[in-house]
Protein backbone atom coordinates (compact mmCIF):
# COMPACT_ATOMS: atom_id res chain seq x y z
CA UNK A 1 0.00 0.00 0.00
CA UNK A 2 1.18 3.80 -0.41
CA UNK A 3 1.35 6.77 1.72
CA UNK A 4 -1.39 9.29 0.62
CA UNK A 5 1.26 11.88 0.55
CA UNK A 6 3.53 11.85 -2.86
CA UNK A 7 6.64 12.14 -1.13
CA UNK A 8 6.83 8.71 1.46
CA UNK A 9 7.67 8.15 4.71
CA UNK A 10 9.22 5.16 4.15
CA UNK A 11 12.16 4.78 2.55
CA UNK A 12 13.88 7.89 3.25
CA UNK A 13 17.71 7.29 4.81
CA UNK A 14 20.86 7.44 3.91
CA UNK A 15 22.69 4.98 1.89
CA UNK A 16 26.54 4.49 2.06
CA UNK A 17 26.52 2.08 5.52
CA UNK A 18 28.64 3.79 8.39
CA UNK A 19 30.38 6.27 6.24
CA UNK A 20 27.42 8.11 4.17
CA UNK A 21 27.33 9.14 0.81
CA UNK A 22 23.73 10.38 -0.34
CA UNK A 23 20.46 9.61 1.04
CA UNK A 24 17.24 8.14 -0.61
CA UNK A 25 13.78 8.85 -0.85
CA UNK A 26 10.47 7.11 -2.39
CA UNK A 27 8.04 9.53 -4.13
CA UNK A 28 4.64 7.84 -5.54
CA UNK A 29 3.48 9.20 -9.20
CA UNK A 30 1.75 12.43 -8.53
CA UNK A 31 -0.01 12.00 -12.29
CA UNK A 32 -3.04 9.24 -11.34
CA UNK A 33 -2.15 7.34 -14.19
CA UNK A 34 1.51 6.49 -13.84
CA UNK A 35 3.80 7.79 -16.60
CA UNK A 36 6.07 6.43 -19.07
CA UNK A 37 9.61 7.98 -18.11
CA UNK A 38 10.11 9.05 -21.67
CA UNK A 39 7.54 11.95 -20.68
CA UNK A 40 9.48 12.84 -17.84
CA UNK A 41 11.09 16.38 -18.43
CA UNK A 42 12.64 17.24 -15.53
CA UNK A 43 12.62 16.71 -11.30
CA UNK A 44 14.15 19.28 -8.48
CA UNK A 45 14.46 17.98 -5.11
CA UNK A 46 15.00 20.36 -2.34
CA UNK A 47 16.13 19.37 1.13
CA UNK A 48 16.34 22.15 4.06
CA UNK A 49 17.15 24.68 1.36
CA UNK A 50 19.97 22.37 -0.47
CA UNK A 51 18.24 21.96 -4.11
CA UNK A 52 19.67 18.87 -5.84
CA UNK A 53 19.97 18.89 -9.76
CA UNK A 54 18.34 16.05 -11.79
CA UNK A 55 21.31 15.39 -13.51
CA UNK A 56 22.59 13.88 -9.97
CA UNK A 57 19.21 12.37 -9.36
CA UNK A 58 19.50 8.48 -10.00
CA UNK A 59 15.94 6.82 -10.54
CA UNK A 60 15.22 3.31 -9.42
CA UNK A 61 11.63 2.64 -11.23
CA UNK A 62 11.31 -1.17 -10.65
CA UNK A 63 14.17 -3.07 -11.40
CA UNK A 64 15.66 -0.38 -13.73
CA UNK A 65 17.91 2.29 -12.52
CA UNK A 66 19.09 5.34 -13.93
CA UNK A 67 20.44 9.17 -13.89
CA UNK A 68 17.65 12.00 -14.73
CA UNK A 69 18.47 12.53 -18.46
CA UNK A 70 18.55 9.32 -18.95
CA UNK A 71 14.51 9.07 -18.70
CA UNK A 72 14.06 10.71 -21.58
CA UNK A 73 15.26 7.70 -23.47
CA UNK A 74 12.81 5.17 -21.48
CA UNK A 75 9.95 4.92 -23.87
CA UNK A 76 9.15 1.41 -22.52
CA UNK A 77 10.12 2.14 -18.50
CA UNK A 78 7.16 3.18 -16.02
CA UNK A 79 6.65 5.14 -13.49
CA UNK A 80 4.16 2.85 -11.88
CA UNK A 81 1.55 4.31 -9.80
CA UNK A 82 1.64 1.20 -7.47
CA UNK A 83 5.59 1.37 -6.65
CA UNK A 84 6.94 4.68 -6.03
CA UNK A 85 10.64 5.53 -7.18
CA UNK A 86 13.31 5.58 -5.39
CA UNK A 87 15.52 8.56 -5.87
CA UNK A 88 19.10 8.37 -4.65
CA UNK A 89 20.61 11.30 -4.50
CA UNK A 90 25.04 11.59 -4.01
CA UNK A 91 25.95 13.44 -1.01
CA UNK A 92 29.00 13.04 0.95
CA UNK A 93 28.27 12.96 4.71
CA UNK A 94 24.67 12.10 3.94
CA UNK A 95 21.90 13.80 5.97
CA UNK A 96 21.54 14.37 9.87
CA UNK A 97 19.01 12.06 11.76
CA UNK A 98 16.64 14.40 12.34
CA UNK A 99 13.32 16.47 10.83
CA UNK A 100 14.24 17.51 6.85
CA UNK A 101 12.23 19.60 4.91
CA UNK A 102 12.03 18.11 1.24
CA UNK A 103 10.40 19.60 -2.14
CA UNK A 104 10.27 17.71 -4.92
CA UNK A 105 8.81 19.14 -8.22
CA UNK A 106 8.75 16.79 -11.35
CA UNK A 107 7.72 18.27 -14.65
CA UNK A 108 6.21 15.91 -17.53
CA UNK A 109 4.86 15.93 -20.73
CA UNK A 110 0.99 15.40 -21.14
CA UNK A 111 -0.19 14.32 -24.74
CA UNK A 112 -3.94 15.57 -24.22
CA UNK A 113 -3.54 18.96 -22.91
CA UNK A 114 -2.77 21.94 -25.66
CA UNK A 115 1.16 22.37 -26.38
CA UNK A 116 0.20 26.10 -24.94
CA UNK A 117 -0.44 24.71 -21.43
CA UNK A 118 2.48 22.12 -21.58
CA UNK A 119 4.62 20.81 -20.13
CA UNK A 120 3.17 20.24 -16.41
CA UNK A 121 4.53 20.72 -12.99
CA UNK A 122 3.72 18.94 -9.46
CA UNK A 123 5.06 20.48 -6.49
CA UNK A 124 4.84 18.37 -3.35
CA UNK A 125 6.39 19.30 0.58
CA UNK A 126 6.57 17.50 3.14
CA UNK A 127 8.21 17.23 6.47
CA UNK A 128 10.48 13.97 6.66
CA UNK A 129 12.44 12.33 9.86
CA UNK A 130 15.31 10.86 9.25
CA UNK A 131 16.44 7.69 11.45
CA UNK A 132 19.62 6.53 9.98
CA UNK B 1 -30.44 -3.50 -14.94
CA UNK B 2 -32.95 -0.99 -13.32
CA UNK B 3 -36.53 -0.07 -14.54
CA UNK B 4 -37.34 -0.93 -17.90
CA UNK B 5 -34.77 0.39 -19.93
CA UNK B 6 -32.23 -1.92 -20.41
CA UNK B 7 -29.51 0.63 -19.36
CA UNK B 8 -26.80 -1.32 -16.44
CA UNK B 9 -25.29 0.82 -14.23
CA UNK B 10 -21.40 0.74 -13.10
CA UNK B 11 -18.66 2.52 -11.29
CA UNK B 12 -15.22 3.42 -12.62
CA UNK B 13 -12.51 2.92 -10.12
CA UNK B 14 -11.13 6.50 -11.24
CA UNK B 15 -13.71 7.83 -8.82
CA UNK B 16 -11.41 6.12 -5.94
CA UNK B 17 -8.30 8.24 -6.82
CA UNK B 18 -7.42 9.53 -3.14
CA UNK B 19 -8.05 5.96 -1.76
CA UNK B 20 -6.93 3.38 -4.18
CA UNK B 21 -3.88 1.41 -2.55
CA UNK B 22 -3.83 3.84 0.29
CA UNK B 23 -7.24 3.34 2.30
CA UNK B 24 -8.41 0.66 -0.65
CA UNK B 25 -7.26 -2.00 -2.40
CA UNK B 26 -8.05 -3.35 -5.82
CA UNK B 27 -10.01 -6.01 -4.10
CA UNK B 28 -11.77 -3.75 -1.40
CA UNK B 29 -12.59 -1.33 -4.45
CA UNK B 30 -14.42 -4.28 -6.53
CA UNK B 31 -16.49 -5.53 -3.36
CA UNK B 32 -17.49 -1.57 -2.71
CA UNK B 33 -18.89 -1.58 -6.18
CA UNK B 34 -20.67 -4.85 -5.78
CA UNK B 35 -21.99 -3.83 -1.94
CA UNK B 36 -23.62 -0.60 -3.86
CA UNK B 37 -25.32 -2.96 -6.31
CA UNK B 38 -24.19 -1.28 -9.61
CA UNK B 39 -22.99 -4.61 -12.08
CA UNK B 40 -20.45 -2.88 -13.73
CA UNK B 41 -16.71 -2.24 -13.53
CA UNK B 42 -14.15 0.26 -15.59
CA UNK B 43 -10.65 0.52 -14.78
CA UNK B 44 -7.92 2.82 -16.09
CA UNK B 45 -5.40 0.35 -17.72
CA UNK B 46 -2.03 2.16 -16.32
CA UNK B 47 -3.55 3.11 -12.85
CA UNK B 48 -5.38 -0.39 -12.18
CA UNK B 49 -3.56 -3.26 -13.96
CA UNK B 50 -0.39 -3.15 -11.99
CA UNK B 51 2.58 -4.11 -14.44
CA UNK B 52 0.72 -2.53 -16.88
CA UNK B 53 1.24 -3.26 -19.79
CA UNK B 54 2.40 -6.18 -18.97
CA UNK B 55 0.97 -7.70 -15.57
CA UNK B 56 1.55 -11.03 -14.50
CA UNK B 57 -0.20 -13.98 -15.86
CA UNK B 58 -1.13 -14.47 -12.04
CA UNK B 59 -2.06 -10.58 -11.82
CA UNK B 60 -4.69 -11.42 -14.88
CA UNK B 61 -5.85 -14.44 -13.46
CA UNK B 62 -6.58 -13.22 -10.24
CA UNK B 63 -8.50 -10.25 -11.29
CA UNK B 64 -10.69 -12.68 -13.62
CA UNK B 65 -11.44 -14.38 -10.00
CA UNK B 66 -12.10 -11.13 -8.06
CA UNK B 67 -14.51 -9.45 -10.69
CA UNK B 68 -16.50 -12.83 -11.30
CA UNK B 69 -16.51 -13.49 -7.32
CA UNK B 70 -18.35 -9.76 -7.02
CA UNK B 71 -20.44 -10.59 -9.35
CA UNK B 72 -19.14 -7.60 -11.71
CA UNK B 73 -18.96 -6.92 -15.89
CA UNK B 74 -16.12 -5.56 -17.17
CA UNK B 75 -17.20 -2.91 -19.45
CA UNK B 76 -14.78 -0.13 -20.46
CA UNK B 77 -11.06 -0.35 -20.33
CA UNK B 78 -9.63 3.14 -20.88
CA UNK B 79 -6.02 3.80 -22.14
CA UNK B 80 -3.92 6.60 -23.54
CA UNK B 81 -2.21 7.28 -26.60
CA UNK B 82 0.74 9.26 -25.84
CA UNK B 83 1.13 11.09 -29.02
CA UNK B 84 4.17 13.01 -27.22
CA UNK B 85 6.07 9.51 -26.28
CA UNK B 86 9.22 11.16 -27.40
CA UNK B 87 10.49 14.19 -26.35
CA UNK B 88 12.32 14.61 -29.86
CA UNK B 89 9.83 13.72 -32.35
CA UNK B 90 6.01 12.48 -32.96
CA UNK B 91 4.81 9.05 -32.61
CA UNK B 92 5.02 7.24 -35.86
CA UNK B 93 1.81 5.60 -37.39
CA UNK B 94 3.64 2.19 -36.25
CA UNK B 95 4.01 2.94 -32.88
CA UNK B 96 0.35 4.28 -32.34
CA UNK B 97 -0.71 1.28 -34.08
CA UNK B 98 1.46 -0.99 -32.07
CA UNK B 99 0.16 0.62 -28.06
CA UNK B 100 -3.55 0.51 -29.40
CA UNK B 101 -3.21 -3.18 -30.30
CA UNK B 102 -1.31 -4.04 -26.99
CA UNK B 103 -4.16 -2.31 -25.13
CA UNK B 104 -7.21 -4.35 -27.32
CA UNK B 105 -5.24 -6.89 -26.58
CA UNK B 106 -4.99 -7.03 -22.44
CA UNK B 107 -8.49 -5.53 -22.71
CA UNK B 108 -9.60 -8.62 -24.20
CA UNK B 109 -7.63 -11.10 -21.57
CA UNK B 110 -9.07 -9.12 -18.61
CA UNK B 111 -12.67 -9.35 -19.92
CA UNK B 112 -13.90 -5.83 -21.60
CA UNK B 113 -16.05 -5.18 -24.31
CA UNK B 114 -14.46 -1.50 -25.29
CA UNK B 115 -11.31 0.45 -24.97
CA UNK B 116 -11.63 4.01 -24.57
CA UNK B 117 -8.05 5.66 -25.98
CA UNK B 118 -7.20 9.08 -24.49
CA UNK B 119 -6.17 10.76 -27.80
CA UNK B 120 -3.14 13.46 -27.63
CA UNK B 121 -4.30 16.07 -29.21
CA UNK B 122 -3.01 19.38 -31.43
CA UNK B 123 -5.10 22.28 -30.77
CA UNK B 124 -6.03 25.19 -27.64
CA UNK B 125 -9.85 23.36 -28.45
CA UNK B 126 -8.67 19.74 -28.11
CA UNK B 127 -8.93 18.45 -31.93
CA UNK B 128 -7.07 15.04 -31.83
CA UNK B 129 -3.86 14.11 -33.41
CA UNK B 130 -4.85 13.79 -37.24
CA UNK B 131 -3.29 9.83 -36.62
CA UNK B 132 -5.99 8.95 -34.79
CA UNK B 133 -8.05 7.72 -38.05
CA UNK B 134 -5.34 5.85 -39.52
CA UNK B 135 -4.30 4.30 -36.36
CA UNK B 136 -8.11 3.65 -35.20
CA UNK B 137 -8.56 1.62 -38.83
CA UNK B 138 -5.77 -0.35 -39.23
CA UNK B 139 -6.63 -2.02 -35.71
CA UNK B 140 -10.38 -2.06 -36.56
CA UNK B 141 -9.96 -6.02 -37.38
CA UNK B 142 -8.01 -6.93 -34.15
CA UNK B 143 -11.10 -4.99 -32.47
CA UNK B 144 -13.24 -7.10 -34.83
CA UNK B 145 -11.56 -10.35 -33.84
CA UNK B 146 -11.70 -9.66 -30.07
CA UNK B 147 -15.05 -8.20 -29.73
CA UNK B 148 -14.34 -5.02 -28.66
CA UNK B 149 -15.62 -1.25 -29.77
CA UNK B 150 -12.83 1.76 -29.32
CA UNK B 151 -14.40 4.63 -28.31
CA UNK B 152 -12.96 8.43 -27.85
CA UNK B 153 -14.16 9.96 -25.13
CA UNK B 154 -16.66 13.25 -25.90
CA UNK B 155 -15.43 15.28 -22.81
CA UNK B 156 -15.62 19.34 -21.64
CA UNK B 157 -15.11 21.60 -23.38
CA UNK B 158 -16.10 19.82 -26.88
CA UNK B 159 -19.55 20.19 -27.34
CA UNK B 160 -21.97 16.95 -29.43
CA UNK B 161 -22.43 19.07 -31.97
CA UNK B 162 -18.55 19.47 -33.49
CA UNK B 163 -16.07 18.86 -35.86
CA UNK B 164 -14.49 16.06 -33.68
CA UNK B 165 -17.76 14.50 -33.13
CA UNK B 166 -18.38 14.63 -36.68
CA UNK B 167 -15.06 12.92 -37.34
CA UNK B 168 -16.05 10.27 -35.69
CA UNK B 169 -18.94 9.53 -36.57
CA UNK B 170 -17.74 10.01 -40.26
CA UNK B 171 -15.44 7.21 -39.24
CA UNK B 172 -18.23 4.96 -38.81
CA UNK B 173 -20.40 5.69 -41.66
CA UNK B 174 -17.29 5.61 -44.42
CA UNK B 175 -16.32 2.24 -43.16
CA UNK B 176 -19.50 0.82 -41.80
CA UNK B 177 -17.50 -0.42 -38.35
CA UNK B 178 -19.54 -1.71 -35.58
CA UNK B 179 -16.32 -1.44 -33.34
CA UNK B 180 -16.27 2.28 -33.00
CA UNK B 181 -18.52 4.24 -31.18
CA UNK B 182 -18.41 7.39 -28.75
CA UNK B 183 -18.02 7.85 -25.06
CA UNK B 184 -20.24 10.33 -23.58
CA UNK B 185 -18.47 11.91 -20.60
CA UNK B 186 -21.95 14.00 -18.83
CA UNK B 187 -19.71 16.64 -18.00
CA UNK B 188 -20.65 18.60 -21.05
CA UNK B 189 -23.74 18.56 -19.90
CA UNK B 190 -22.76 20.88 -16.64
CA UNK B 191 -25.09 23.99 -16.12
CA UNK B 192 -23.50 25.14 -12.54
CA UNK B 193 -20.76 26.21 -11.62
CA UNK B 194 -18.86 24.65 -9.12
CA UNK B 195 -16.12 25.92 -6.50
CA UNK B 196 -12.67 24.94 -6.17
CA UNK B 197 -10.50 22.97 -9.16
CA UNK B 198 -9.91 19.51 -9.91
CA UNK B 199 -10.14 16.68 -7.38
CA UNK B 200 -6.62 15.63 -8.42
CA UNK B 201 -3.02 17.19 -7.20
CA UNK B 202 -2.13 20.76 -7.60
CA UNK B 203 -0.16 21.14 -11.01
CA UNK B 204 0.94 23.66 -12.91
CA UNK B 205 0.46 24.02 -16.60
CA UNK B 206 3.31 25.25 -18.90
CA UNK B 207 4.55 28.54 -18.73
CA UNK B 208 1.97 30.51 -20.90
CA UNK B 209 1.16 34.21 -21.28
CA UNK B 210 -1.01 35.14 -18.20
CA UNK B 211 -3.74 36.33 -20.68
CA UNK B 212 -3.54 32.85 -22.62
CA UNK B 213 -3.42 31.34 -18.88
CA UNK B 214 -6.64 33.02 -17.89
CA UNK B 215 -8.63 32.09 -20.72
CA UNK B 216 -7.65 28.94 -20.54
CA UNK B 217 -9.03 28.31 -16.80
CA UNK B 218 -11.99 30.06 -18.11
CA UNK B 219 -12.98 27.31 -20.81
CA UNK B 220 -12.44 24.78 -18.73
CA UNK B 221 -14.39 25.97 -15.86
CA UNK B 222 -17.24 27.33 -17.45
CA UNK B 223 -20.10 25.08 -17.45
CA UNK B 224 -20.70 23.62 -21.51
CA UNK B 225 -24.23 23.15 -20.71
CA UNK B 226 -24.99 21.07 -23.66
CA UNK B 227 -28.63 20.51 -24.33
CA UNK B 228 -29.09 16.39 -23.76
CA UNK B 229 -31.08 16.26 -26.44
CA UNK B 230 -28.56 16.81 -28.85
CA UNK B 231 -28.15 13.06 -27.79
CA UNK B 232 -31.21 11.31 -29.38
CA UNK B 233 -29.44 12.08 -33.20
CA UNK B 234 -25.69 10.72 -32.07
CA UNK B 235 -27.14 7.18 -29.79
CA UNK B 236 -26.54 5.05 -32.63
CA UNK B 237 -22.86 5.98 -32.20
CA UNK B 238 -22.74 5.90 -28.08
CA UNK B 239 -21.77 3.02 -26.62
CA UNK B 240 -20.50 3.82 -23.13
CA UNK B 241 -20.97 6.98 -20.65
CA UNK B 242 -19.27 8.33 -17.91
CA UNK B 243 -21.77 9.84 -15.64
CA UNK B 244 -19.48 12.49 -14.43
CA UNK B 245 -19.51 13.99 -11.04
CA UNK B 246 -18.20 16.37 -8.41
CA UNK B 247 -20.46 16.33 -5.61
CA UNK B 248 -23.76 15.27 -4.29
CA UNK B 249 -26.29 16.66 -2.42
CA UNK B 250 -27.85 15.50 0.80
CA UNK B 251 -31.21 15.33 -1.25
CA UNK B 252 -29.49 12.90 -3.67
CA UNK B 253 -29.14 15.36 -6.04
CA UNK B 254 -26.40 16.54 -8.26
CA UNK B 255 -25.82 20.17 -7.83
CA UNK B 256 -23.79 20.96 -11.14
CA UNK B 257 -24.94 18.24 -13.96
CA UNK B 258 -28.76 17.88 -14.81
CA UNK B 259 -29.29 14.23 -14.95
CA UNK B 260 -32.61 14.03 -14.73
CA UNK B 261 -32.67 15.14 -18.77
CA UNK B 262 -29.75 13.20 -19.42
CA UNK B 263 -31.36 9.79 -18.03
CA UNK B 264 -34.58 10.75 -19.79
CA UNK B 265 -32.76 11.76 -23.23
CA UNK B 266 -30.54 8.50 -22.89
CA UNK B 267 -33.82 6.05 -22.40
CA UNK B 268 -35.80 8.23 -24.97
CA UNK B 269 -32.80 7.64 -27.46
CA UNK B 270 -32.77 3.68 -26.61
CA UNK B 271 -29.32 3.69 -25.13
CA UNK B 272 -28.43 0.11 -23.70
CA UNK B 273 -24.81 -0.12 -22.45
CA UNK B 274 -23.58 1.18 -19.11
CA UNK B 275 -23.66 3.93 -17.03
CA UNK B 276 -20.52 3.93 -15.22
CA UNK B 277 -20.11 6.55 -12.56
CA UNK B 278 -16.72 8.94 -12.58
CA UNK B 279 -16.42 11.15 -9.50
CA UNK B 280 -13.61 13.70 -10.04
CA UNK B 281 -14.24 15.94 -6.93
CA UNK B 282 -12.20 16.37 -3.43
CA UNK B 283 -9.73 13.47 -2.83
CA UNK B 284 -10.44 13.21 0.75
CA UNK B 285 -10.05 9.77 1.77
CA UNK B 286 -13.05 7.80 2.33
CA UNK B 287 -15.61 10.05 0.40
CA UNK B 288 -15.44 7.92 -2.68
CA UNK B 289 -17.33 5.63 -1.24
CA UNK B 290 -20.44 7.90 0.23
CA UNK B 291 -20.61 10.07 -2.66
CA UNK B 292 -20.49 7.19 -5.43
CA UNK B 293 -23.64 5.32 -3.17
CA UNK B 294 -25.52 8.89 -3.42
CA UNK B 295 -24.76 9.20 -7.23
CA UNK B 296 -26.11 5.32 -7.69
CA UNK B 297 -28.88 5.56 -5.70
CA UNK B 298 -29.92 8.77 -8.03
CA UNK B 299 -29.67 7.05 -11.23
CA UNK B 300 -31.14 4.27 -10.62
CA UNK B 301 -34.30 6.49 -9.17
CA UNK B 302 -34.12 8.12 -12.10
CA UNK B 303 -34.33 5.24 -14.49
CA UNK B 304 -36.95 3.23 -12.15
CA UNK B 305 -39.44 6.55 -13.47
CA UNK B 306 -38.25 6.89 -16.70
Amino acid sequence: MLESHVIQAKGFTNVGGDAPNGFQVAVRCPYYRGIWASLIEGVELTVDGETFAAETIRWTLGSSSCATPQLAERDELRWAFEEPAVLTVERPGGLEPGLHELEFAVTWRWSYIPVEMQPTTNISTRTLVLVR
Amino acid sequence: MSGSSEISLGVSLYSYGGDFLVTMSLEDCLADVADMGATDIEILADTHVAGYPSPSSEWVDRWLTLVDGAGLRPTCYSSWLDTRLHRDRALSLDEAVAILRRDLELAHRLGFSIVRPKLGVVSLDLIPDPIWRDTVERVLPDAAELGIAIAPEIHSPTPLRSRIVDDYVDLVRETGTEHFGLLIDTGIFQTEERKGGHGDSVYVFGDPEPELRERVAREMSKPLAVDPADLVDLMPYVVHVHAKFWDMTDDLTDPHIPYDGIVRALVEGGFTGSVSSEYEGPRELYRASDVLRRQQLMLRRMLDAA
